[in-house]
């Protein structure tokens, strides 16, 4: 990570490449990511068996909880997850620190 | 107690409660010019904007709620809950010493807004304080 790599302000989501693998949740130390998904069959013609994907269906981060640690960046194996250098995010309401992956997605355009 | 270096017009009084590292946030922007120290009692129709940055622990309510207290005798204030900590405890959440967050902890007042970060930039801090002040109350 070079030093003008944006850090400790916003985290961006990158959904396509999510595969929901439950490492960025298991290490965060602040328990502030959540994430749901399923499981689904896909059958390709030729192969003997379905393969099974997960698909994301939620994917959450409490901005109201985060320390900023980058933990989850630095431990997702598939490059989901990166940091983007925009601060401004406050809330009105406390949930309203809790940002969805599409409020998460919508930052990973902008920035480096 | 600080004034808003942007906004020199408005009467508006920024206090920190300062209770941790977050604190350190709220003197570099007045380090940085963006917040002045103000020395002047505040008036009757002056407007507080209380910063609340830091971790509250289950001992410093009390002082904090006294502290809110002492400005609202003096006219309306603004919560502004700065940082995680504030917010629901940060990396603390857990520790049963901790308040997590300060969303109830003024009976009957309500929180006008929360800044993410742990801690937030002081520019954080400035942004928000301009918006309170451009929203809320008439220059
Ligand atoms: S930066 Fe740290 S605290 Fe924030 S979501 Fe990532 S792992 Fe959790
Ligand atoms: S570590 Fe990366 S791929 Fe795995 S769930 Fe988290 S963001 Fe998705
Ligand atoms: S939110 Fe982070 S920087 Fe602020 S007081 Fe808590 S631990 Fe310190």
């Amino acid at each position: 990570m070079s030093d003008s790599t944006p850090q400790r302000n916003v985290i961006a989501l990158l959904p396509e490449a999510c595969t929901s693998c439950m490492v960025c949740v298991r290490e965060c130390p602040s328990w502030c990511i959540s994430l749901e998904s399923h499981v689904e069959a896909v059958s390709e013609e030729g192969a003997r068996r379905p393969r099974t994907v997960n698909v994301l269906d939620e994917f959450t981060i409490d901005y109201g909880l985060c320390m900023y640690c980058g933990i989850c960046i630095e431990t997702c194996p598939f490059d989901a997850l990166a940091w983007r250098d925009s601060f401004d995010y406050s809330s009105g309401d406390r949930q309203g620190l809790r940002q969805d992956a599409v409020d998460l997605s919508r930052w990973w355009p902008t920035g480096s | 107690m600080w004034r808003l270096a942007s906004r020199p017009d408005v009467a508006v009084d920024v206090a920190s409660a300062g209770l941790a590292c977050c604190s350190l946030e709220v003197e570099a922007a007045g380090q940085r010019g963006l917040l002045v120290a103000s020395e002047t009692v505040p008036q009757a129709a002056a407007v507080t904007v209380l910063v609340v940055a830091g971790t509250v622990t289950t001992a410093v309510e009390p002082a904090l709620v006294r502290l809110f207290d002492e400005h609202a005798q003096h006219g309306p204030v603004i919560i502004v809950s700065f940082g995680a900590c504030a917010t629901s405890g940060g990396p603390y959440w857990d520790a049963p010493t901790v308040r997590p967050g300060i969303e109830a902890l003024f009976p009957g007042q309500e929180i006008a807004s929360y800044v993410p970060g742990c801690p937030p930039r002081p520019e954080a801090l400035v942004v928000e304080l301009e918006r309170l002040v451009d929203s809320r109350i008439p220059a």
